[in-house]
């Protein structure tokens, strides 16, 4: 079995899985869908986008023409393939435990 | 980027929480940005190490800026640790480093910077000289001199003179520089706002003012209208057209003449009289720039050349004796500035620097009996393998850590006590404005903490890296061995003899400010208050005017209830600056060769019985001594003793000018006791007082050199001045409202002020003198506790052999006494070489005065014996039982 994912990682990998984002977008991403409960500042964020691009499972690319760059020129991240395998193997992981508490009846079914 | 998410992230707080929400993520921020700048260079030696292209080890100096940072921080532990022992240290530290860059802060602005214009180092002031006298040019003099002085890229002549400015509230007393156009060429500023006056307003009369920014700050607001507004000098309308930048002073202080910084700046306009005054208004003075190439020395020579044959071309006749003996020299103006406060500065800076010395020799004491308890310790280190270079860091970290934050300390300390020196130092000290804190200063701090921290760490540090196989043996006791001993008692010698040349400093200084304060002025000082008024052209235009309101003045003071005589003066005594040339009618053959030139004034009212001048001979000047009278005159009795011997010269005929061509005769009517004309320190010369009432109309009225029309009042009351100054403003009010007073000083103060740099001096000195024996008193007695803490068991086990107390105590104070005399035989005959120095600065007393040595010889000697007492009294406290009790 993998080793389980950072949370913070898996939060990261989940927001870039469907589109291209900037550190700023997947920022916000991260905070909308977890309901304001995982804040990511931004130096700890690059230094989790630097350690995913060194695994291979983000990389960086060109920002798109017509990017506002609001404050800097933006840096965009793409999932890689390696990335998407990852992420469906924590949320995976994770599942699992959904259904055991499901069965505990701790969730509804 | 980062940047965005940054802001993003401050919005979402403040949203969230509002202020307090603003904060955290500040906080947030700035400690996620510090542990991610960490992690990420951790993440990037973990991805050189993993990469499989080979990356070299980290390089040498990688690893010893991580030993070095290493040994930092154990030495902060261990000096936490002894928290008694880093705070003394530290304020040791702090007080002498302050105390050093606070001196070091005013040798900097006044020695040291450069003048706040182009190039100083080009600008030369050109002077003339008779025998004995250096002078300013007289206009004619100037003009010829410009012509012919090619020699210099630019040139200009300035004068100052103190006018009244009013238009503003109050009316006050600024001193105006009046200057050709020629001057900010020379100088290399121009006007921050603004223009400068031209050689055209100089020629055509017009009446234009430049300001400084002083002035323009305290009366304008700094409001860049000003330009174009009219100010109101002695009362005639000046146009402002410039404004000079702020940090710019001229003149400076320092020079003998014309050394009032100015507050605004005029041109010089010489009138068609001023142009032809051959023989007389010598108080121009030059400043040139120097041509590219040409050398001081020169331009000096030059200047002597063309001065003397444009004196013998273009003096009349009549003035061709004084043509004969004109010189003329050309001096660096930083010289000229600085140069006699040069060794007043050093001395103060070397004085500090001792107290300093001191003061490191005492922590590096301290230090190393410290470091003697490590002794086992540094032998273990050394056996596992720590090399003597890695031993001697290690131990002088904990020096750099405690320079460190005694320097930090230190600089705010020397904030504060630069400002306290610039409020006590005397105002003639020139550039006083300029001292403060820049990046000069913070290098010299710098410097001083690396140098303290060497100093104060060296000694331990080398001693204890020594190798020492003996501290690990099985009970090898901890102490200092003999080494250690001598070590200690070299540097509480050397602090002992620093102290003794301090004192001996401080104390010739003392002596010879006493000498001077000791010296007779000439008059009573005491309950004497002076004024200085000065009557615009505008207001008083002819000499009727003029000796109208001074006669009125003298005789409403007189009124005052309190007052008992009142007179004025063109000087004040200790202030008599005006000299002139004379001629006797009957000479005696002995006084031929003498110089015919005296100090001169002219007085009116009861001014000698007002500051208090004896007389001597025949009388005072009366009321009958007036215009239609015969002209008369009073001498001092270095006048009369010079010239006639012991003769008495009353009756005797004196006349202005020379025996070719000179004044109307003027008939001696009295000799009056000698008066101080210069400072305290200074040699009294022949001095002719004149009555201004018989002043020429013409001079009277005059308003170029003014002299008549600017008189210092002296009122001598039978209460303090100080009740009686606002009735005397009082009645001047009443005369003319618009009329501002300046000076109002005590003639006590005046005194005092006279010897304000000696006073300034001595204090100073004998400060750091008395601090220098506080420091080695701490080190002897420090020295003899810890030595007496060692010995215990020697001095228990002797003690029950049968040595009595007594015998112990002896021994102690002899100990002591034996260094204090170590201290003096090197210190006195340091002292004897060094006090060379001071011979500039001391009044009467020679520097090698067998008294002050022999003084700070029996001081020592007893401040060392107080040392004494304490680890003296300990050894009488011993218990031999219980010491023997612990071995």
């Amino acid at each position: 079995m993998p080793a389980p994912l950072e949370p913070h990682w898996f939060q990261i990998l989940l927001a870039l899985a469907d589109r291209d984002l900037h550190g700023l977008a997947v920022m916000n991403d991260v905070l909308e869908r977890t309901g304001g409960r995982m804040r990511l500042w931004p130096g700890m964020l690059y230094r989790a986008l630097g350690r995913l691009a060194d695994m291979n499972l983000v990389v960086e690319i060109e920002p798109p023409d017509g990017a506002a760059a609001a404050g800097g020129r933006p840096r965009f991240f793409r999932i890689t393939a390696a990335g998407r395998r990852a992420c469906a193997a924590e949320a995976e992981r994770l599942a699992g435990f959904v259904e055991v508490a499901r069965r505990k009846k701790l969730l509804k079914a | 980027m980062l940047e965005a998410a940054c802001v993003e992230c401050l919005a979402r707080e403040r949203r969230r929480l509002g202020r307090v929400g603003a904060a955290y993520a500040w906080g947030r921020l700035i400690a996620d940005t510090l542990i991610a700048a960490i992690l990420l260079r951790a993440d990037e030696r973990r991805r050189r190490r993993t990469a499989w292209v080979h990356v070299p080890p980290s390089a040498p100096k990688e690893i010893l800026m991580t030993r070095v940072w290493q040994d930092i921080r154990y030495a902060a532990r261990r000096l936490q640790r002894a928290p008694i022992f880093s705070l003394a240290v530290v304020a040791t530290l702090a007080l002498t480093i302050g105390a050093t860059t606070a001196v070091f802060t005013v040798v900097n602005a006044v020695l040291l910077r450069a003048l706040p214009y182009r190039d100083p180092s080009r600008l030369v002031l050109v002077q003339q000289a008779f025998p004995q006298m250096s002078l300013g040019f007289s206009p004619p003099d100037y003009l010829a001199f410009e012509a012919r002085a090619g020699f210099f890229e630019a040139i200009a002549a300035y004068r100052n003179r103190e006018y009244e400015l009013s238009g503003v509230e109050p009316p006050e007393r600024v001193t105006v520089t009046r200057a050709s156009a020629t001057l900010f060429e020379t100088l290399g500023v121009r006007p921050a706002l603004g223009r400068p006056f031209t050689r055209e307003d100089d020629e055509a009369g017009r009446l234009v003012a430049v300001l400084s920014d002083a002035l323009w700050e305290r009366t304008f607001a700094r409001d860049p209208a000003a330009i174009g507004r009219p100010i109101l000098l002695d009362r005639q309308p000046f146009t402002i057209v410039g404004v000079m930048p702020r940090g710019f002073t001229f003149p400076q202080r320092g020079p003998i003449l014309n050394n009032v910084p100015a507050d605004v700046y005029v041109p010089i306009g010489f009138t068609a009289s001023e142009r032809r005054a051959f023989g007389s208004m010598y108080n121009n003075s030059v400043i040139a720039r120097l041509k590219a190439g040409v050398t001081p020395a020169q331009a000096d020579a030059d200047t002597r050349a063309v001065v003397r044959s444009n004196a013998r071309e273009m003096y009349p006749v009549n003035l061709s004796g004084l043509a004969e003996v004109l010189g003329g020299s050309a001096v660096l103006l930083t010289g000229e500035v600085s140069g006699r406060s040069r060794t007043v500065l050093w001395v103060a800076f070397a004085g500090v620097g001792f107290v300093l010395l001191i003061a490191c020799a005492d922590i590096a004491s301290l230090m190393l009996a410290r470091a003697i308890g490590r002794e086992r310790e540094i032998a273990v280190r050394s056996a596992l393998g720590a090399g003597r270079g890695r031993l001697i860091r290690q131990l002088l970290a904990e020096s750099a850590v405690l320079a460190l934050a005694g320097s930090i300390l230190g600089l705010v300390l020397a904030v504060w006590l630069s400002r306290a020196i610039v409020a006590l130092a005397p105002p003639t000290l020139p550039r006083l404005h300029e001292i403060g804190i820049d990046g000069r200063i913070l290098l010299f701090t710098a410097a001083l903490t690396v140098v303290t921290a060497l100093l104060c760490g060296i000694l331990p540090a080398l001693e204890l890296s020594r190798p020492r196989g003996e501290a690990l043996k099985e009970g090898a006791r901890v102490s200092a061995g003999q080494r250690e001993r001598r070590i200690f008692g070299a540097l509480v010698a050397a602090q002992l003899a620093m102290a003794v040349v301090l004192l001996v400093g401080g104390g010739l200084l003392l002596r010879s400010f006493s000498r001077l304060m000791a010296v007779d002025p000439g008059f009573r000082a005491e309950r004497v208050l002076t004024l200085a008024t000065s009557l615009p052209a505008q207001a008083y235009r002819d000499a009727a005017s003029v000796r109208g309101f001074y006669t009125r003045l003298v005789d409403d003071v007189s009124q005052v209830p309190g007052v008992s005589a009142v007179g004025a003066s063109t000087e004040l005594p200790l202030g008599v600056r005006e000299r002139r040339a004379f001629t006797l009618e009957q000479e005696l053959q002995a006084a031929r060769d003498l110089p015919h030139s005296v100090a001169h004034e002219c007085v009116m009212g009861r001014y000698f019985e007002a500051v208090g001048i004896p007389l001597k001979r025949g009388r005072y000047f009366t009321a009958s001594d007036a215009q239609q009278s015969e002209p008369v005159a009073i001498i001092n009795e270095t006048f009369a003793r010079r010239f006639w011997g012991t003769a008495d010269p009353v009756g005797e005929r004196i006349a202005w000018g020379n025996t070719a061509s000179h004044g109307p005769w003027m008939r001696i009517v009295g000799v009056v006791g000698d008066v101080k004309q210069g400072a305290l320190n200074s040699e009294t010369v022949p001095h002719t007082y004149t009555p201004w009432l018989q002043v020429s109309d013409a001079m009277m009225a005059d308003n170029i050199v003014a002299m008549m029309r600017s008189l210092r009042i002296a009122v001598r009351g039978e209460v303090e001045p100080g009740a009686l100054a606002g009735t005397v403003r009082a009645r001047i009010r009443a005369i003319d409202p618009a009329l501002p007073v300046a000076s109002v000083q005590t003639m006590n103060e005046i005194v005092s002020r006279s010897a304000a740099v000696p006073r300034f001096t001595a204090l100073l000195v004998s400060l750091f003198a008395a601090l220098a024996l506080l420091l080695a008193a701490i080190g002897v007695g420090g020295m003899l506790a810890t030595s007496i803490s060692r010995r215990l068991p020697e001095l228990g086990v002797r003690m029950a052999l049968g040595a009595q107390r007594r015998t112990l105590v002896a021994m102690v104070i002899r100990h002591g006494m034996l260094l204090a005399a170590a201290g003096l035989a090197v210190g006195l005959p340091s002292a004897w070489l060094l006090s060379r120095v001071l011979a500039s600065l001391l009044f009467e007393i020679s520097p090698r005065d067998p008294i002050t040595f022999a003084t700070v010889g029996a001081v020592l000697s007893a401040v060392t014996l107080v040392a004494c007492a304490i680890p003296a009294w300990r050894v009488t406290r011993v218990d031999p039982i219980t010491v023997l009790r612990k071995e």
